[in-house]
């Protein structure tokens, strides 16, 4: 089970380049059709910061480990974003992700479930903020 | 078509999006797109293993079909401001999801008109899997 002791722990950090290429691509892969991911001076889906956070965070997977979930019965339970304004392609962004919370409940059957929320910021070069993600996790605990 | 700024009312309903019925291919794209190769979206006999009758949608598809609802209600993908998805039930192959949504708060900040929206995926049989809100920030003249 996850520790309490882990709020606000940093869980990985990390940075990328907003390619032309995989912005396009995961555009396609969602069959969205919109010219403003694939013209000149193109932004991001809004959802593509999952897939950069994916790209930019590799390696993180031992830090990931510390949270002792169970790894069997994770889902994805909720997913927020806030845009401070739009991903540009082309941009190189840096990312911390951190412990939000760490909280248990208890479902109707009488398991019970763990929930982390992670906590993630990009930052451009000049450390602005450009999106906030809350992710919240949850696995049933192992009986 | 896009929401009008200056006719935008609470109550108002957003433009739907139907999208096609999500296939495996569909989740396979998306995963590798996603960088999301978690099997219980891809791997049929993964899936029984944990006990599901079958593969999958990865939360993030719907989540995903729900933003290109919201860039179109809003005339832009720079409109949305904030978007929250609560995957409330899972989306299965064959699913054909439309995304809907209705405007809840109409509200002006720094020469901007904010638009809160409930918005939702909901399947052929009117089921609602994944449930949300979102702002769209319209411009209001110039």
């Amino acid at each position: 089970m996850p520790s309490k002791e882990l709020i606000g722990e940093v869980l990985s950090t990390g940075s990328a380049t907003v390619s032309a290429e995989h912005v396009a691509r995961f555009a396609e892969a969602l069959g969205d059709g919109n010219d403003r991911y694939r013209d000149e001076a193109a932004v991001a889906p809004p959802t593509y910061p999952i897939a950069f956070m994916a790209q930019a965070m590799a390696g993180g997977a031992e830090t990931f480990q510390k949270l002792e979930l169970n790894y069997a019965t994770l889902v994805h339970g909720e997913q927020e974003f806030e845009y401070v304004r739009p991903i540009r392609v082309g941009e190189s962004l840096t990312l911390t992700g951190r412990i939000g919370d760490v909280y248990e409940k208890r479902s109707s059957s009488g398991a019970v479930l763990d929930f982390v929320v992670l906590e993630t910021e990009a930052r451009d070069a000049r450390e602005q903020v450009v999106f906030y993600s809350r992710n919240v996790l949850i696995s049933r605990r192992a009986a | 078509m896009a929401l009008d700024p200056v006719t935008v009312r609470v109550g108002d309903t957003l433009p739907a999006l139907r999208k096609e019925p999500i296939t495996r291919e569909h989740l396979r794209r998306y995963a590798e797109a996603s960088g999301d190769h978690n099997p219980i979206h891809l791997d049929d006999d993964f899936a029984k293993s944990a006990g599901y009758p079958s593969v999958f949608a990865h939360g993030m598809l719907s989540m995903g079909y729900l933003g290109e609802f919201l860039a179109q209600a809003g005339g832009t993908p720079e409109a949305i401001r904030k978007f929250r998805a609560r995957f409330a039930k899972l989306t299965w192959p064959g699913d054909e999801l439309t995304c809907r949504g209705t405007v809840t708060g109409v509200r002006d900040e720094d020469g901007v008109r904010l638009v809160d929206c409930e918005i939702w995926t909901e399947t052929q049989t009117g089921e609602r899997k994944v449930t949300g809100t979102a702002t769209l920030g319209l411009a209001i003249g110039r």
